[in-house]
């Protein structure tokens, strides 16, 4: 009897059935031999060509970072109203990049979407690397960057302390705590796997590496009992970190006194912008992922088609911010915040808003559709308008809110600079490098997740293909 | 207690020793020995071993070796920081009595610009001056100045300054270019061929005297005293109204109403006029005196924002105008000189003048009678300089003086003096602090007229455009490096020098005198022993020269008489004023504000000084009206060409506000060649000045087209509404009357917090708007103060001019003819500052005095607290602005105020370092501050006295007092930031309802 | 106590990486000094200005 998993759980009635999370016939000898197996291969010629590619953004970004540091600031088009600009959109939109991989392999955990283990190891490896991303923008942004370090609280003979009603020290320490967690937990996620690897591989580098990784997991039934109740731990806590972190990157904003700034319904506002934007890169990158490594049968499309959902859902909830920024600039009578609303939609970088409504608002409600939730060409479509769109809107809130705030002599155009786009560039090559190397080395999937909603794994199962 | 004891214990015998009393183990010789390193390297106290109960190890624990080390290290480390550049310190080996280090030497020196005189105050560091501010003893100034002669200190450290004479390009000894020069003098007197020496105006008696000594000596000598920004229609028509040379002096403070015929004397040139406007602006209630202010004018001047009546009347038909309400007011029974005759002038308001408001203007200077002034601008044509005259003659104004004074040379006679240079008749030709290649409208022609004189000397600071045209140049001092004297109304006054010369340069004075020697005349060694002399004999008795010198003036009247107006000089001017019409633009050349006639241009602290009107830092494009640039079709920042009597010259344009219709106005002073600052900033305008004195500066028949392109503006503000925001509070009288503070009474703000406390002072400043002209000395004595960094063209484009106090300016009403106000804008030292709880390393923070205080050292540079602050008045070094700065230019820092590197945020800190210096001196003398003994830079730069600091704790300070008028509000006071700074309501007085927004 | 607990760990630290590297460095331009008569084209270093006294002047204050 051949069955697939979902149609052998012969006693749920039928409405309530999930629908395969995979296709075709997927054991777990077959899951190792297809994921595990490649790492062990040798990277395709277009790997090699992608990794050049970015690997060239990345260094103009490293050299864009190199002028900075012998220019300073100036090197940049921040100016006078405008004294932050690419640095903390860049910042910002990195970090919210960062929120769809422990949103799904954390919050997703916890409510049980099985969906997410096939995806979770991509995402979460995402996040750490646009925290990566993002970390760098604080730390290249001060005007005197070989004091960065000033910014944390350590014991110094100056008896100097930082000063704790900052936002910007609440940031330091929220992304900080925000990565270090992220990584325990990806890394926590991967052991299993690792010591799988660790067991196939012939190659004697790889062997030792493997070996140290994995930590000298067994397998045992007390490993897996610690492992489960870790990795639930670390789920609960980084279901917390995912809703702080960008709500204190949005203090940062809503605490100060700037009108389109000053809002109280920034936090949420801000969390959802990074889910929508972060689910939009993970959309985009599957995609990719199933295409080339030939994971269709893993990542299917209706993972695709759960993603570009929950980008809906978000999409709405961005609107209503959208709506409610408006209606807040009415209702509180406030000149200056409704001269700062009304620049968004109808000032010098009118623009900008239109780009944000219409990537972030417009674009997505074509997936309302289920055809295009299903097509590559819209998801992909919608994907990148909402990156694009999500950039722009942190420029929206940044540049437009600071161009002309309180006094009309104060106002100024911002221009940026080559080399602001250089850095931009930069992170993006930094990010697909670090995408493009774990692809590699690393399994793409977390093995042990998907045996786990393989038939073998079901109490139920009695399968006879175990000998297929 | 345990005792520390040697390793081996005490008991045995040691089996190494170290002494022999020790080897026969005396208890001495082992105390000794135990001893032996106890003081500093053991620790005395408890340590970690016995606190913890842990056996002794050694006398040196484990830790305190790591801090040894450590320390060493650190030490190690500060003696090897070596900073590129640095010299070695080294005190001074025989220090000079005057120069006490750390303690700052005051001397009373003084300057000119053309006639006008500033009395000064030196202030000195470690023998440097850095910083001017007028001289407190002068009964005109009363310790202001004008914001060009503060920053002239500036110019003391141009590095492009010559510091050694050359010839033909190569430096030479003094003593070889005294005998060129001489040489050349002698054979001019042998042969009795002439000598032409040009120089700036004659001010000093000394100097007179001097020249006419050399005259004497040189009968063959022709002298020029030639001033391109001083307007050679003003001196034409003086000449024609009085028959003499005259100097105008407002007496503003007689003044009740006053009528400006684009008179600018509100721009910060004049201290005097300054202090008495500001004097009767100040009002405390709606009852107090307040004077008018009429405005008739083409461009926009300052004087013209702070006008209360402004109608926009291009040049050519002022002088119409001002014949018309001569003709009106004798109609009105107001008597005319004798022999004046208006025949050619039609009656009525002329053509295009509100009715409504020419008989008021007319009631006004008929009603006011001695106490009005007619002041006329020098730029405009001589017709209107005569009707000036003529009205205040007839009204018999009271509020003006007319002083007899040197004469200036106009253009005229420079066209002439190069035909004569030209045809070869000068032996020699000498330039004395004058850039006649530069300032004569011909250039060409002036070359090629200059080439002709055998021997050309120049004397001067810094090679211009003349000492190109020079074999001989002779480097002079700079002003603080010399001595001088002039007269002005009231006093006598001295200049002495504040530092000895910093290189190898003499005074003008002293070549003269080297010169007058070699002609065979006695004559005393040094322009001080002829200067001394002289003064020795005029002192009036019971002074000494030496309490002169301490003064820097001795008080006396001048008792010239004053010139008779001449009635019969009017006819003909009356006559050309009717005449008189534009074809096609006019163009009104003035001096620039930071430049004036060009030699400010290498001036950079002038040149980033924005232009009270436009804002433009660092060029001069030119002023196109509202109207004019609608039907040319010219934006802002558009390349336009500008063309007169075939000089054509392509340029920015910006669109001016308020300048009539017709009118173009461009900047003098900028498009220089030479100088390290000025070289190929803006454009040159001289070429435009017309050959007629009468109407050299106001020209008509200009072309303007669209060139094509743009260029960015270094402007440091572009955006010039208020949006109907309530940040420049501006009332008529009438509504000060009833409603003082104008309609905007937001409700208190109430607070969740508790609220700041001070116990001892809480430094507050109160900034009048109403005595506030926009002048912007402000910025400069900021800026010479807190050595404020200047940025550049490029930067000041980019927005990020560092200037600690900016003035906002604001135009209201239509375009055609706005209301204009001016709000000087500094940090607000706000008690629930926006930026000190944003900042992540607590670098900004509030003093318990209520100071907003910066700590650049601590600053990393997140620029939060500027984003945050809603004022913009903090400052980013977004690149090194100071670090590559090397002598002379560091000497003009002020050693007080710390130098900012890169990467750190900056802003207004009060002056606190004058804050502190007044505190240290009162506490040293055991007694409380006085009120009013603190001034900010920026309050002691400003002539009308428009800035109050002082102490809001103390309810009978002139702050708190101030706090409390009927006029005071504070900006942004709904964002309950609490600034420290209270501005007062503007105030203006028209005479006709809505006064302002007519054309 | 307090004070013994909060004894700066980090700048020990940058102190014991940074002296001897410093001290290195030192050591280094003392055996390797650039000789100033090596490069007879370079520009000679400008001569700091000598500020004097005004000679015959006579203060207000200070």
């Amino acid at each position: 009897m051949k069955l697939d998993a979902a149609t052998s759980a012969g006693d749920i009635p039928e409405g309530l059935v999930e629908p395969s999370l995979y296709v075709g016939k997927v054991t777990p000898g077959s899951l190792d031999d297809q994921v595990l197996a490649f790492p062990e291969t040798r990277p395709p010629r277009q790997w090699y060509f992608a990794l050049a590619i970015t690997l060239t953004a990345a260094l103009i970004g490293v050299i864009s970072i190199g002028y900075t540091f012998y220019l300073g600031i100036g090197a940049w088009g921040n100016t006078s109203p405008v004294f932050w600009a690419f640095d903390i959109i860049n910042f910002v939109f990195w970090v919210g990049i960062g929120h769809a991989g422990t949103l799904i392999s954390a919050i997703l955990f916890l409510f049980r979407k099985r969906w997410r283990n096939a995806i979770a190891r991509f995402a979460e490896a995402m996040t750490i690397f646009a925290v990566i991303c993002a970390v760098i923008f604080p730390l290249i942004h001060v005007g005197r960057p070989w004091l960065a370090y000033w910014l944390f609280p350590y014991p110094n003979q100056r008896a100097l302390w930082t000063n704790f009603r900052s936002p910007l020290l609440w940031d330091v320490f929220a992304v900080n705590t925000y990565f270090s967690v992220s990584l325990m937990f990806w890394y926590l996620g991967l052991i299993p796997d690792i010591a799988s690897m660790r067991d196939r591989t012939t190659s004697k580098l790889r062997k030792v590496i493997y070996t140290v990784l994995a930590m000298g997991w067994r397998g045992a039934a007390t490993h897996w009992q610690h492992y489960e109740k870790a990795y639930l731990l670390l789920a609960g806590l980084a279901t917390g970190l995912v809703l702080s972190v960008h709500s204190v990157v949005s203090f940062d904003f809503a605490t100060s006194v700037v009108p389109g700034w000053h809002m109280t319904i920034f936090p949420p506002y801000f969390v959802a912008g990074a889910i929508f934007a972060g689910f939009a890169m993970v959309v985009m990158v599957l995609v990719v992922v199933r295409e080339t490594m030939q994971l269709k049968n893993l990542i299917t499309m209706r993972h695709l088609d759960v993603m570009n959902k929950v980008i809906l859902a978000m999409s709405c909830i961005m609107g209503y911010s959208y709506m409610m920024e408006g209606f807040t600039a009415w209702y509180s009578m406030n000149e200056y915040l409704h001269h700062a609303f009304m620049n968004i939609i109808t000032g010098t970088y009118g623009w900008a808003g239109w780009v944000t409504i219409s990537c972030n608002i417009l674009i997505p409600q074509i997936l309302w559709f289920k055809k295009a939730r299903s097509s590559y060409f819209w998801m992909i479509l919608v994907a990148v308008g909402v990156t694009i769109g999500m950039w722009f809107e942190r420029f929206v809130i940044i540049v437009i809110s600071l161009h002309q705030d309180y006094l009309p002599s104060a106002w100024r155009i911002y221009k940026p600079t080559m080399v602001d786009f250089g850095v931009l560039l930069g992170t993006f090559g930094i990010f697909f490098t670090l995408v493009l190397l774990f692809a590699r080395v690393l399994p793409v999937i977390a093995t042990t997740e998907v045996k786990a909603i393989l038939p073998d794994a079901q109490p139920s199962h009695h399968g006879d293909d175990h000998h297929a | 207690m345990k005792t520390r004891l040697p390793d081996h214990g005490p008991l045995e015998t040691p089996r190494f020793w170290r002494t022999l009393e020790e080897r026969i183990e005396t208890p001495e010789a082992q105390q000794a020995a135990h001893d032996e390193f106890l003081p500093g390297a053991i620790p005395t106290g408890p340590s970690y071993d016995d606190v913890h109960g842990l056996p002794p190890q050694s006398g040196v624990s484990r830790r305190d070796f790591l801090g040894l080390v450590s320390a060493a290290a650190a030490l190690a480390a500060t003696v090897a920081c070596d900073r590129k550049g640095q010299g070695t310190v080294v005190p001074y080996t025989k220090r000079p009595v005057e120069v006490v280090p750390g303690v700052a030497n005051y001397y009373a020196s003084a300057t000119h610009e053309g006639r006008r005189v500033y009395p000064l105050l030196v202030k000195t560091r470690e023998g440097r001056p850095i910083h001017l501010t007028g001289n407190d003893e002068h009964p005109g100034v009363k310790g202001k100045t004008s914001p060009r002669t503060m920053a002239d200190v500036l110019r003391l450290y141009d590095p492009d300054r010559l510091r050694a004479p050359k010839a033909e390009g190569r430096i030479i000894g003094w003593s070889d270019a005294e005998s060129r020069l001489h040489a050349a003098l002698a054979g001019a007197k042998a042969a009795g061929k002439p000598v032409l020496l040009i120089s700036g105006a004659v001010a000093s008696p000394s100097r007179k005297a001097l020249l006419a000594d050399l005259k004497a000596a040189l009968p063959t000598l022709e002298h020029l005293a030639y001033e391109p920004a001083a307007g050679d229609a003003a001196e034409v028509a003086g000449l024609a109204s009085y028959g003499q040379p005259v100097d105008l002096q407002p007496r503003l403070d007689k003044a009740k109403v006053i009528l400006s015929l684009g008179a600018d004397f509100l721009n910060g040139e004049d201290p005097e006029a300054q202090a008495a406007w500001g004097a009767q602006r100040r009002l405390k209630s709606a009852h107090d005196p307040i004077n008018r202010l009429w405005v008739l004018e083409g461009p926009l001047t300052l004087t013209g924002t702070n006008a209360d009546q402004r109608v926009p009347v291009a040049p050519s038909r002022l002088g119409a105008a001002a014949f018309a309400l001569a003709k009106e007011l004798a109609a009105k029974g107001v008597a005319l000189p004798a022999g004046t005759d208006l025949s050619g002038i039609p009656a009525g308001a002329p053509a295009g003048f509100p009715a409504a408001t020419w008989s008021s203007l007319v009631k006004d200077l008929r009603t006011a009678g001695r106490n009005a002034v007619v002041l006329c601008g020098a730029q405009m044509p001589a017709e209107a300089h005569q009707a000036a005259h003529l009205l205040n003659a007839m009204l018999g104004s009271e509020a003006v003086g007319v002083r007899a004074t040197e004469p200036l040379a106009t253009v005229k006679e420079l066209e002439a003096a190069a035909q004569k240079m030209a045809s070869g008749a000068y032996a020699a030709a000498i330039f004395w602090d004058v850039n006649p290649a530069y300032t004569f409208p011909k250039a060409a022609a002036w070359k090629a007229a200059v080439a002709k004189v055998p021997v050309r000397a120049w004397i001067g600071q810094v090679e211009d455009e003349t000492a190109a045209q020079c074999q001989l140049l002779l480097p002079e001092n700079h002003w603080l490096e010399s001595w001088g004297d002039y007269a002005t109304p009231g006093a006598a006054v001295l200049q002495q020098p504040a530092i000895g010369t910093l290189y190898d340069t003499r005074p003008g004075e002293d070549i003269l005198l080297g010169a007058l020697k070699a002609l065979g005349t006695n004559a005393p060694d040094g322009y001080h022993a002829y200067l001394q002399a002289r003064w020795k004999k005029e002192l009036p008795f019971g002074t000494s020269f030496e309490q002169a010198l301490h003064d820097g003036l001795v008080k006396a009247e001048a008792k010239t008489p004053a010139p008779a107006f001449k009635g019969a000089s009017v006819a003909a001017a009356a006559k050309k004023a009717a005449a008189s019409k534009a074809e096609g633009l006019e163009l009104v050349l003035f001096p620039g504000f930071a430049t004036h006639d060009g030699r400010h241009a290498n001036n950079s602290w002038l040149q980033e000084t924005p232009d009270p009107i436009t804002k433009m830092t660092w060029d001069n494009p030119v002023a196109v009206s509202v109207q004019d640039a609608k039907a040319l079709g010219i934006e802002e920042g558009d390349l336009v060409t500008l063309s007169l009597d075939g000089v054509t010259v392509k340029l920015p344009a910006v669109i001016q506000p308020g300048q009539a219709q017709g009118v173009l106005a461009l900047a003098l002073g900028y498009g220089r060649t030479t100088g390290g600052v000025a070289k190929g900033v803006g454009v040159d305008a001289f070429p435009f000045l017309g050959l007629d004195p009468a109407s050299a500066n106001a020209r008509t028949g200009a072309r303007l087209a669209k060139a094509g392109g743009r260029k960015e503006l270094s402007r440091t503000q572009s955006h010039h509404r208020m949006e109907g925001r309530d940040l420049v509070r501006s009332l008529t009288m009438d509504e000060f009357a009833h409603n003082p503070q104008g309609h905007h009474h937001g409700p208190e703000l109430v607070t969740l917090y508790e609220e700041q406390r001070f116990p001892d002072h809480k430094w507050g400043m109160v900034i009048d708007l109403a005595a506030c002209t926009g002048c912007s000395a402000c910025v400069v004595a900021c800026q010479s103060e807190n050595n404020v960094p200047v940025v550049g063209p490029e930067q000041v484009a980019r927005g990020r001019e560092m200037h600690w106090i900016r003035i906002d300016r604001y135009y209201e009403g239509e375009l055609e003819n706005p209301k204009v106000v001016h709000q000087p804008m500094l940090c607000q030292h706000c008690d629930n500052a926006p930026c000190e709880n944003v900042c992540p390393v607590n670098a900004t923070n509030h003093s318990p005095e209520g100071l907003n205080q910066m700590a650049y050292n601590r600053c990393v540079g997140t620029r939060y607290c500027a984003n945050n602050c809603p004022y913009k008045v903090r400052r980013f070094n977004f690149l090194e602005y100071t670090a590559y700065k090397t002598e002379p230019e560091t000497l003009a820092y002020n050693p007080e105020v710390t130098v900012r590197p890169r990467g750190v945020m900056e802003k207004c800190s009060f002056c606190v370092q004058r804050i502190n210096d007044v505190k240290i001196r009162a506490k040293g003398d055991g007694r409380a501050i006085l009120d009013g003994e603190i001034t900010t830079a920026c309050m002691a730069g400003c002539s009308s006295d428009a800035i109050v600091f002082g102490d809001l704790k103390d309810p009978k300070s002139k702050v708190s007092q101030l706090v409390a008028a009927s006029r005071a509000y504070r900006v942004l006071e709904e964002l309950g930031v609490k600034p420290a700074i209270t501005y007062l309501a503007d105030l203006k007085n028209p005479a006709v309802e809505g006064g302002h927004h007519e054309a | 106590m307090a004070d013994e607990t909060r004894k700066p760990i980090l700048d020990r630290m940058a102190a014991l990486v940074a002296g001897p590297l410093l001290l290195g460095r030192e050591a280094m331009n003392l055996v390797f000094r650039p000789d100033p008569e090596a490069s007879p084209g370079a520009p000679p270093a400008p001569l700091r200005i000598t500020v004097t006294p005004p000679e015959h002047a006579i203060k207000r204050r200070g």
